[in-house]
């Protein structure tokens, strides 16, 4: 009989990668907090979920599917293919209400298209839903190429309401803090699935299919009908995601969530579900997701880092918890492989221990290389100064000085007003531009100035202007300081209009023509750089 | 029959073929209410044939099946089931992941105002488990507990599920230690006793008289009878399993053990005090070239066991192993075939053969192995190498081209043969070599080993037929309970083996 | 027998290459009827330019990945990480050649970095060399995850997948480097009769070749992929074989991301090799490797991802617009499942045999 104290231990191991799960948020959280100032205000933390409710309500529905034992790889696709048809729909003047349902339904029979293809054909769980993301991504540009704007009154009314949290705001003046309708939904949503995952016989039959599907079968249990319902569920799901997106940024586009799956899955595992299924609760999600938040949060408050250590970190965390869950899960597996009267218990720590340390290096390895990669390429482009990133100090970087600047200042209107601000080794360089063909140059220390044509400078402004300036495909990609790569801002004044746009040097989520623009100016202003 | 005891399932004439082998010709079953049953035989006796039959999985070519007087006849083991016909495997069906209670009552679960009523759930199951003298926190999963307690936790499944008529345990106690069978024991006592049939199919002979009424003893497919376990001496058990009636082994007189024509003094492989704990007692093994080494015992002895870490494919936790005089470091397949130890396994199958590669592959296989990645046999020679032993083995096939899965039982080990071969060995161990064999082959196979031996190559013969094994071997070592417990050469008396192997003379 | 025995061999990949030629040989024949002009060979300057050898030439990138797949696929496994590991060979290239474009300071060097094509800071050989080194890393350290860390395929190239393409733009900070160094451009954009990336191709397959059939990989490969139980009683190492078949399929994908890097003379961290995993394992598919593994065919796998090259050109060429692509691929990619799937097979074999009876 087993005692009370193993009983214990047993009850313990079963919560472990969740108790991991809220040790690290608490730890990623406590971090942040005190490092920095903002992260302590409440209202931050409830911003935090503002603009990732659609990912918790994926992240739900792909739970079940994982812990069914599958994955699901296309709800990026129906996300984007959602919020498309939302705004398509909206735009050809639908009631809201009939598309939100119209869509829900869309997505639920997607899903159990791709469940039958999946259970019936016996098609690998990660081509189907792969091949059913191509798809639905595809029908985006069936449909739009561009972004449709959402003008929707209900939809605004969705999106702008605030629910305010009782005892931190103040319901006469509703100032305070608060969350948005699309996070309650979201909540609800969870709520539904841990009851459904609990205290349903659907719900149990996910964990069974997950933990032995011949032995689910033989007991019984409708498996293939679970099967299809599970991916039906993430379908759904996807789609409600979607529309929870929409409401968000009031718009819809083929090019949203992009790699969004990976974001969802490695919430899901990070919330303690393992990926071979079978064990996970619906409430470790949400606090994967958390993490996942945070994390992202962290980094961009710090500025230093750059936002792909996001994607890096997670990998890692991800890894991680893999090697977590498969540490635990040698121990069943290979116990219950063994006919003989015990297994071996020697040589199944040998083996853990093995896979154990391989795991631990495998991640410790990413790490120590990517910082390595980091510091060389530091080196490479300091020019032999070595530039080290660290973390946590106060920005070194002397601010852009003609940041949100709206008005070129002086007499004789100065017409471009092209900053470079590099990082510790440089000196934020201003241009001034002026229409009769003077250059400005001012480093902080010195000023010079030299001399071009006004026909140049007419016609770089008439370049400049051809690609869109003022239209609203030129926007703003570079908001924090400190951030390693380098800023700019360009101002340009033309015919009355006045627009300044900043971005990081060669950024990639810069618009296009962004980087046209600056070559342009770069050939008007780089004769005076050149010695 | 005692009194209120009825013939819960009356299986009569079963026969059931496949494609190359008759699993079961005529066989009849009859399993009474309060009883528990033991079903024994050696392998391929068809007492899983049975079993699948009586389940559903399999539909009998002829025979019928009645079950509480009504014809019956389950297609799927989920009829079978709602028949109640309950199966409780070695593997134990469950799912691990989920609690006790859970696995107890999985699709079954009561609710209460429209969800499941997890109270009760731990409440029924803590007492049907109580029922039978488990107790244990049933809100912890399930492979929290060792076999034994998963175990009692899908036999309580089936009988609350099915309606427990008829429970049909699969090698129970082979996971189990002492104190968990006598548990066991108890519970199926308890069971029993609430008028239930059960069939324990076992190989260990202790319980089967420990525990059951009657025996039923398959053979080759058939049946060889039904006794009353009182009634049935042990010896008698075992050669009625082995195919000798008692009188006959009386009256044969000594068999000789093939003399030793051409065996070496030199050693070739010597294991002292070399076991692995749950595996194989410690024990001390000589083999000479030119000598074959017969390894005889009941299902469950061993053999394999013995013959894995000789090979090294179960690495050993103590004693000390010599091939060829120097001693062994590292155990692995590859180390050993490299110093000239080959096995073929027992499961010719899973373990043997590549069954998508072709026959000159196949043969290939395991020479090439032990020269490593890159000193490629070539294919030219690797045809050679096949064409040589498809004459030599008399392997029946129209090009060494021919996928490994279209040939016979037969053939394909022949080709494993083959490859082993290829290793020029110094010791060859053969474990079931003839098992789903025809006549005809195993014949070959046995003078093929004997003529090996000629040549100088060492042998261990392992088989679960007695005969063969006398036949094939010049020294015998037996096996029981995973131990060494005797050899024997010279002349040795059939009916010395068989006590050695039963481990009384009852 | 022996010298009979080759021709024998050879049948039994002839008989994998059936199925993806046909198939290939179909699109072609849709192609003649509906797309005037689709075969039009012209030669300028000794090269030739034309529909097919676009087709050559864009599916090059896929072609190797398809190479290194084969391998991983054959042992029952998957990599989903190629894409990722290209984008991080294109950023090491990038970097190696053109470290100061990250600089500050615009640098004298910048004009003539710009305007001199046979400018870089490394030398080809030597970026080469380091681009496939890390290339290989990447696939080795998948290697030993699944081989001795025992984590599934999907899992841990899945991990590199999502912090792959993170350390391939850590590498070049964000930035869309910009290749101007000739030489380098050469390798996606040369012609030498028929374009330059068809050798890379070639030769990466023959390299492949002998190692598979040269060698005994190419049996340990298989046979580990079909029975690794029946394997290891041979005395094959099956870790060492995962080891192996992962390493050399990074390979590949660094290769595959010099060829295509090269052929935007860019090295965009974001996009490049985005979405070609799955490329890659449907050549393999259609090439008749089975997802279980055993068995494979590198020429077959080759003609797969011809396959999947030609369907994207011959859309194109029909006027499909470009964002359609994605989604008729992934009809295609239901379509080759259905047909390949046991199920239809099955259905098949009742049909005909019972039309045979």
């Amino acid at each position: 009989m087993p005692t009370s104290i193993g009983g214990l231990l047993s009850r313990n191991k079963r919560f472990v990668p969740l108790a991991v799960t809220i040790v690290m948020l608490l730890l990623a959280y406590g971090f942040g907090a005190y490092h920095y100032a903002a992260m302590r205000e409440p209202q931050v933390f409830f911003n935090l979920f503002r603009n990732y409710p659609f990912l918790l309500i994926s992240a739900v529905g792909m739970t079940f599917v994982i812990i069914s034992g599958g994955i699901d790889l296309s709800v990026s696709g129906v996300v984007a293919l959602t919020t498309v048809v939302v705004a398509a729909l909206l735009r050809a003047g639908w009631d809201a209400w009939a598309v939100i349902g119209f869509v829900l339904a869309m997505g639920t029979l997607y899903g159990a298209l791709m469940g039958s293809f999946i259970t019936y054909l016996k098609v690998q769980p990660f081509i189907a839903t792969l091949a059913g993301m191509w798809i639905a991504r595809g029908m985006c540009f069936f449909i739009s190429d561009d972004a449709i704007p959402i003008r929707d009154r209900t939809f605004r009314i969705l999106a702008r309401t605030k629910i305010l949290i009782p005892g931190l705001a103040d319901p006469d003046t509703k100032t305070g803090a608060f969350v948005s309708f699309l996070v309650v939904a979201a909540i609800v949503v969870l709520l539904v699935a841990i009851y459904v995952a609990h205290y349903t016989r659907f719900g149990r039959t996910v964990y069974a299919l997950g933990g032995n599907e011949r032995s689910a079968q033989l007991m019984g249990l409708p498996v293939q009908r679970t099967k299809v319902l599970v991916y039906t569920i993430s379908g759904f799901c996807s789609a409600l995601a979607g529309v929870t997106l929409s409401i968000s940024v009031m718009s819809g586009h083929g090019l949203y969530a992009s790699n969004f799956e990976m974001d969802v899955i490695a919430s899901v595992v990070m919330g303690g579900a393992p990926l071979s299924g079978g064990t996970g609760y619906v409430f470790g999600t949400l606090l994967g997701v958390l993490v996942n938040i945070v994390i992202q949060s962290i980094i961009q408050f710090n500025g230093q880092l750059s936002s792909w250590w996001t994607k890096i970190v997670i990998g890692a965390l991800t890894l991680m918890f893999i090697g977590v869950q498969s540490y635990m899960l040698t121990r069943k597996g290979r116990a219950k492989q063994r006919t003989a009267a015990r297994a071996d218990r020697s040589i199944l720590m040998r083996r853990r221990r093995k896979q154990v340390v391989t795991i631990a290096a495998a991640a410790a390895v990413l790490l120590v290389a990517v910082r390595g990669v980091n510091r060389w390429v530091r080196q490479a482009t300091g020019g032999g100064v070595e530039a080290v990133a660290v973390q946590g100090e106060a920005c070194q970087d002397p601010p852009l000085r003609t940041l949100g600047l709206t008005v070129p200042t002086s007499d004789g209107a100065p017409v471009i007003v092209f900053e470079r601000n590099g990082g510790p080794r440089c000196v934020g360089e201003v241009f001034t531009v002026f229409a009769d063909g003077r250059v400005v140059a001012d480093d902080g220390k010195e000023v010079r100035e030299e001399r071009s044509t006004p026909a140049e400078v007419a016609q770089v402004l008439a370049e400049i202007d051809g690609l869109g300036w003022f239209s609203d495909e030129l926007y703003d990609t570079w908001h924090t300081r400190c951030r390693e790569c380098y800023g700019y801002a360009v101002t340009v004044a033309s015919q009355g209009r006045v627009k300044q746009v900043k971005g990081v040097d060669g950024g990639t989520d810069a618009p296009a023509r962004y980087w046209d623009a600056v070559k342009a100016i770069h050939g008007l202003v780089r004769k005076e750089k050149e010695r | 029959m005692a009194d209120g005891q009825t013939d819960v399932l009356v299986m009569k004439g079963i026969a059931k073929g496949f494609p190359g082998v008759q699993a079961l010709e005529g066989v009849d079953f009859t399993l009474r209410s309060h009883e528990i049953h033991a079903l024994v035989g050696e392998n391929g006796a068809g007492k899983s044939t049975l079993m699948k039959v009586l389940t559903g999985v399999e539909r009998p070519d002829a025979g019928t099946i009645a079950l509480a007087g009504r014809t019956v006849a389950p297609r799927s083991t989920q009829q079978a089931q709602a028949l109640g016909i309950s199966t409780v495997y070695q593997e134990v069906n469950l799912c691990p992941n989920l609690t006790v209670a859970e696995n107890v009552l999985l699709g079954h679960e009561p609710h209460r105002r429209g969800k499941i009523d997890w109270r009760a759930v731990h409440a029924r199951a803590r007492e049907l488990l109580l029922r039978l003298n488990v107790d244990v926190d049933v809100t912890l999963p399930l492979d929290t507990y060792p076999v034994a307690i998963q175990q009692m936790v899908a036999i309580v499944r089936a009988l609350e599920i099915g309606s427990a008529k008829v429970l049909i345990l699969d090698e129970p106690t082979s996971s189990l230690d002492a104190a968990e069978t006598a548990q066991l024991f108890q519970a199926m006592r308890t069971i029993r006793a609430q008028g239930t049939g059960i069939v324990f199919i076992t190989h260990f002979l202790d319980q089967v008289y420990e525990i059951s009424d009657r025996i039923t003893v398959l053979r080759n497919g058939a049946l060889v009878g039904t006794y009353e376990t009182r009634a049935l001496p042990r010896l008698e058990l075992v050669a009625k399993m082995i195919g000798r009636s008692l009188t006959e082994l009386d009256e044969m007189a000594k068999t000789k053990l093939e003399t030793a024509r051409g065996i070496k003094p030199e050693t070739t492989v010597s294991a002292r005090a070399l076991g692995k704990s749950g595996a194989i007692a410690p024990f001390d093994l000589e083999l000479h070239a030119g000598e074959v080494v017969g390894l005889a015992g009941l299902l469950g002895s061993g053999r394999t066991e013995l013959a894995s870490v000789l090979f090294g494919s179960e690495a050993p936790d103590q004693g000390t192993l010599a091939v060829g005089g120097a001693p062994v470091e590292d155990h692995s397949p590859l180390a050993s075939i490299q110093r000239g130890v080959a096995l073929c396994p027992e499961d010719r199958k899973s373990q043997g053969i590549v069954d998508e590669l072709t026959i000159r592959e196949n043969i290939a296989l395991a020479l090439q192995a032990s020269r490593g990645w890159f000193r490629y046999l070539t294919v030219e020679q690797q045809y050679e190498l096949a064409e040589k032993y498809i004459e030599l083995l008399n392997i029946v096939t129209p090009s060494p081209d021919q996928l490994v899965k279209n040939l016979s039982g037969g053939n394909q080990q022949k080709v494993i043969l083959a490859r082993w071969l290829a290793t020029h060995p110094r010791l060859l161990i053969l474990d079931e070599p003839t098992r789903g064999i025809d006549i005809g082959a195993k014949a070959e196979i046995q003078k093929l080993v004997l003529s090996l031996a000629e040549e100088g190559m060492s042998c261990m013969f392992i088989s679960s037929e007695l005969e063969e094994v006398m036949r094939t071997s010049h020294r015998i070592v037996v096996l029981r309970d995973r131990e060494k417990v005797s050899e024997f050469s010279g002349e040795v008396q059939e009916q010395e083996l068989m006590q050695a192997m039963a481990g009384s003379a009852r | 027998m022996s010298p009979a025995g080759n021709p024998r061999h050879r049948k039994l990949t002839e008989s994998r290459l059936l199925f993806p030629v046909l198939a290939l040989a179909l699109i072609l024949v849709f192609d003649f009827f509906y797309v005037p002009g689709f075969f039009t060979i012209t030669n300028r300057d000794g090269n030739l330019y034309g529909n097919l050898i676009d087709i050559l030439r864009n599916g090059s990138a896929v072609m190797l990945l398809a190479i290194g797949m084969t391998f991983v696929i054959a042992t029952g496994g998957v990599d989903l990480s190629v894409g990722a590991v290209m984008a991080i060979a294109a950023s090491v290239a990038a970097v190696m050649m053109n470290p100061v474009i990250l600089g500050t300071s615009i640098g004298t060097d910048i004009e003539k970095f710009v305007t001199d094509p046979s400018f870089t800071y490394s030398p080809l050989w030597e970026v080469i060399l380091v681009t496939l080194a890390v290339s290989t890393l990447c696939g080795l350290w998948n290697g030993l995850l699944i081989a001795y860390g025992r984590i599934q395929a999907i899992m841990a190239t899945l991990i590199l997948m999502i912090a792959g393409r993170g350390i391939a733009q850590l590498i070049t900070n964000g930035v869309r480097i910009q290749i101007f160094y000739e030489p380098f451009a050469y390798i996606g954009n040369g012609w030498l009769v028929l374009p330059f990336s068809l050798y890379i191709v070639a030769a990466v397959f023959a390299l492949a070749w002998v190692l598979t059939r040269r060698t005994a990989i190419g049996l340990f490969i298989e046979s580990v992929g079909i029975n690794a139980t029946s394997s290891y009683f041979s005395g094959i190492n099956e870790k060492r074989i995962k080891v192996l078949a992962y390493a050399f399929s990074g390979f590949c994908a660094g290769v595959a991301g010099l060829v295509a890097s090269s052929n935007i003379r860019t090295s965009d961290a974001n996009n490049l090799g985005w979405g070609y995993e799955l490329d890659a394992i449907l050549a393999v598919a259609i090439g008749g490797t089975l997802t279980t593994g055993g068995r494979f065919s590198l020429a077959a796998s080759l003609v797969g991802a011809l396959v999947m090259q030609a369907t994207t050109t011959s859309i194109l060429a029909i006027g499909v617009p470009a964002f359609a692509v994605q989604a008729i691929k992934g009809f295609v990619v239901v379509l080759v499942l259905l047909l390949y799937s046991e199920q239809l097979r099955a259905l098949l074999r009742k049909l005909t045999s019972q039309w045979g009876a």
